[in-house]
């Protein structure tokens, strides 16, 4: 599955259900789905390292995210302890149920990091770059690339303390990696300069037609001006309508001025995207999944919901649930090869 | 044709008037008054001391310079027609190629293949020619069985080699390269210049290369542009400039010493003559291991290491004796610096390690670092500090020692800093910075000392003074384990030498044996008086 797009939808997909499940049975099951997707898709000399890693984020979050909700969150009837009332915040009941929450909530980040963790596993910096509208071609461009340089950041620490290590420096105490600092942040702006100086000098950003700048950004602000005031308008007793218009005109504006620019940029792509008989059927499946999501959103509140207040019980499953759960899991059925 | 132009009028390719350039909030000039002309087609050496402009005068050439430096810039250059002082860096990047010192850093995506295709998806060129262009440099260069891999796991010389592809991919009329083979091992080396020739001869490519290391270059050298200390510029053939310079290749400086005229400038050019009439009566060096008396200070055995489980060390073996410079050698990625890490316990490793005789195997690295001093291959992750006395202080105060102040500028005095003392690393030259970084991991007085790379980027003038220095610390009583690529250097230096190839030693000898014996690391001496055993110019009689 190399298809960018189909794996935009995955992560949509993937987005949708964590954000709007609290239920910790499916939260589960979304990681275990999660990690065993992350596991192919990581190199096979690299898997454990990168299994450890993203389970200790993962039991970090859940301790970090209940311990803070339980202290500051006084509700829920299952008391564990109390905390004197003038004690500022956190001063009040800390109760089992505000701890289940804040876990949960540990349960959602852990779950999305997770799932930008394997969409960048997933996808080649051209892929992501190639999602970019070409509107916002250079600074898309700019912003994946620095997204990108975090694993060579990442390797750069590790040269720079291991060449302070070298003059004896132990790397024990927090201050002790305060060496690090300095030359990591002198070297990363060295390579980030040359990285651009190489990009210009292959022609990043050769735009063929700039005359017209002034006008693109009077057009961009007056269509966001437009936008405003059809919200500010709709604020007071004016009709609809007028509303409506500003909306339709201001919007019209933006969308032609971005696409106006688009075009500006001759960038051409190198891989054509493929859109083969499987990825097709995945497409579909992520699609309905989605869909299906927002359609029992609409329908049937709170049906993958669990909340722990007021007082704590069993989460309700479904079977439509449990199959929402195991969604992430789809790309497994594509060789790593597609 | 009545009248054949072209053997008396070549087009001007490349046109300099009066260029000069300040960088801004710098007074002295980095050009000045500079006026050259650069023919189609030619391969021209741009040769001068670290500072004095040779990347400057590279980046002016494609617009870098003042587009991305600032400054002030005065004069008139023409590239084939356009000015890269007004039309900047991204509108010549079509006819104009820049290939960077570090390769690494100029790359802007992780699959080799879609880093070529790079610069024709900016120039808007169309997927079916974008696949023919890429295919055919692809081919051209060798380069079919990396197409698809991560940049990150291909070697040094590939990704040099992908590094010019993904320039050349555009057919530009010209190719700038900034010291190229600077990281290079000499098969690597000699293989990217050899390209760079062939590309020259096949497409008539313009090509200007920056390069410290005038014996790799010279042999495929049409013309040389000297930048001197004060920024200003000589242009000649190789024979009216090379002659003249301060620090010559070997094979020079013994066509001086057997006062040969024309000097010769390459190996090839020397004339068979001379070295048939030495034959008679000449001395000859046998490659024989002159062995020292001293104890070794440091043995290592068995060792071993592996990476990804892949072995990288495989049952390495060797000593290294006091007052002793023990040079390593081998081939981008055979795992010199691996060796380096695992002694010092930097990287997982099995096998034996002693000091002094006093196994140091499960030692923690602080107190390894006690006895041994490790220059890594980039001097500047050692340096933050304010001055550099406060370098020194660091290292000191890490292995709990104290010296005056008086102390350390004394201690300075052999690194040619002392009257740096107060001055912040970071603003001085490659040269200083590698100085003040070697200062820093010596301050403790280690008995051995290891050296990674220590002349990468460096020129003749901060070589000299860095073999002095090593020739101080070994009669002192040191132990010296030095990599490099650089063998003219190592063979100048070197008591004994050891080769490593995929991890395993396959020489351990005399410098004699180890610089004539294998082609792969040849001084030019040895290329051209091997039978004698002679390595270095001094030895010609």
């Amino acid at each position: 599955m190399k298809n960018a797009y189909i794996w935009v939808l995955w992560l949509v997909n993937a987005i949708i259900f964590v954000l709007s499940t609290r239920n910790p049975i499916y939260l589960f099951l979304v990681l275990i789905s999660l990690f065993i997707l992350g596991n192919r898709k990581t190199k096979p000399q690299h898997r454990k390292a990168w299994f450890i890693l993203n389970l200790r984020f993962l039991i970090s979050m859940i301790l970090i995210s209940s311990l803070v909700n339980g202290l500051f969150t006084h509700l829920g009837q299952t008391k564990l302890f109390h905390f004197p009332s003038n004690w500022l915040l956190i001063g009040g009941d800390i109760t089992l149920e505000s701890l289940i929450y804040g876990a949960v909530n540990g349960l959602i980040i852990g779950s999305l990091y997770l799932s930008f963790n394997i969409f960048n596993l997933a996808l080649s910096v051209k892929q992501l770059s190639r999602l970019i509208p070409r509107a916002f071609h250079p600074i898309g461009m700019t912003a994946t690339l620095a997204l990108t340089f975090f694993p060579s950041i990442q390797q750069r620490a590790r040269e720079i303390k291991e060449a302070q290590m070298i003059r004896g420096n132990p790397m024990k105490k927090i201050s002790d990696w305060l060496p690090i600092l300095l030359p990591l942040i002198v070297t990363s702006l060295e390579d980030a300069i040359i990285l651009s100086e190489s990009m210009t000098s292959r022609g990043f950003h050769a735009v063929s037609n700039r005359n017209q700048e002034n006008f693109s950004i009077i057009s961009l602000v007056i269509g966001t001006f437009l936008i405003f005031s059809g919200w500010i308008l709709n604020l007071f007793d004016y009709p609809q309508v007028i509303s409506i218009f500003l909306y339709v005109v201001g919007g019209s504006l933006i969308i032609f001025i971005l696409l106006k620019k688009g075009c500006e940029f001759r960038v051409t792509h190198y891989h054509r995207v493929s859109w083969q008989k499987k990825d097709i059927i995945f497409c579909a499946i992520f699609l309905i999944a989605i869909i299906t999501q927002i359609i029992f959103a609409a329908l049937y509140e709170n049906n993958f919901s669990f909340t722990p207040y007021p007082q704590l019980s069993m989460p309700s499953l479904n079977i439509g649930g449990f199959l929402l759960s195991v969604v992430p899991l789809i790309p497994i059925l594509a060789s790593n090869h597609d | 044709m009545l009248f054949p132009l072209s053997q008396y009028w070549r087009p001007t390719m490349i046109n300099i008037e009066a260029l000069s350039f300040k960088y801004p909030n710098i007074s002295q000039y980095a050009l000045e008054n500079v006026d050259c002309q650069i023919e189609p087609g030619t391969l021209t050496l741009i040769i001068g001391p670290s500072g004095s402009g040779k990347s400057t005068f590279l980046r002016c050439i494609n617009g870098l310079v003042p587009h991305f430096s600032g400054g002030t810039i005065s004069g008139k250059i023409d590239v084939f027609g356009s000015d890269p002082i007004t039309d900047g860096p991204e509108t010549l990047a079509a006819n104009v190629g820049f290939v960077f010192q570090e390769p690494e850093a100029q790359f802007v995506f992780d699959i080799v293949e879609d880093e070529i295709a790079f610069s024709l998806e900016n120039m808007g060129v169309p997927r079916t020619e974008m696949h023919a262009r890429v295919d055919d440099i692809i081919e051209r260069l060798e380069l079919s069985s990396i197409r698809h891999r991560s940049i990150h796991e291909i070697s040094g010389g590939e990704k040099q080699k992908v590094a010019i592809a993904s320039v050349l991919v555009t057919n530009p009329k010209v190719l700038l390269l900034d010291e190229p083979t600077s990281q290079l091992d000499p098969i690597s080396a000699n293989q990217i210049l050899k390209l760079c020739v062939h590309l020259k001869n096949n497409s008539d490519l313009t090509i200007m290369i920056s390069e410290h290391r005038l014996e790799r270059l010279l042999p495929y050298t049409d013309k040389v542009i000297e930048i001197n200390d004060e920024h200003k510029l000589f242009i000649g053939s190789p024979e009216q400039i090379i002659p003249h310079l301060q620090n010559v290749p070997p094979v020079v400086a013994i066509g001086k010493k057997l006062g040969l005229n024309p000097l010769p400038l390459t190996v090839e050019g020397f004339p068979d003559n001379v070295i048939n009439n030495k034959k008679p009566g000449a001395k000859l060096v046998l490659p024989v291991l002159q062995e020292t008396n001293s104890e070794p200070i440091l043995e290592i055995k068995h060792l071993s290491a592996q990476i990804n489980q892949k072995a990288i060390l495989d049952d390495i073996s060797f000593n290294l004796k006091q007052s002793e410079i023990l040079v390593l050698l081998g081939k981008n990625g055979s795992g010199k610096t691996s060796l380096l890490r695992s002694i010092l316990g930097l990287m997982v490793s099995m096998g034996e390690k002693y000091f002094k005789g006093q196994n140091f195997t499960d030692l923690p690295i602080t107190r390894i670092l006690d006895q041994i001093g490790y220059l890594p291959q980039n001097p500047s992750d050692l340096l933050f500090a304010e001055t550099i006395l406060d370098e020194l202080k660091i290292t000191l105060k890490n292995h709990g020692l104290e010296k005056t102040d008086q102390d350390l500028i004394d201690f300075l005095q052999q690194f040619n800093l002392a009257e740096k003392s107060h001055q912040y690393p970071r603003d001085l030259s490659v040269g200083e910075r590698q100085r003040i970084a070697l200062a820093a991991i010596t301050v403790h007085d280690p008995d051995i000392i290891f050296l990674d790379e220590p002349t990468r980027g460096l020129d003749y003038a901060a070589k000299d003074l860095l073999s002095m220095l090593f020739k101080d610390w070994r009669d002192s009583g040191k132990g010296i384990l030095l990599i490099t690529h650089d063998v003219e250097f190592a063979a100048d230096l070197a008591d004994r030498v050891t080769i490593l190839e995929g991890g395993k030693i396959i020489f351990t000898g005399s410098p004699s044996a180890a610089f004539s014996q294998f082609p792969a690391f040849q001084t030019q001496t040895a290329r051209l008086f091997n039978a004698f055993g002679w390595i270095l110019p001094e030895q010609v009689s």
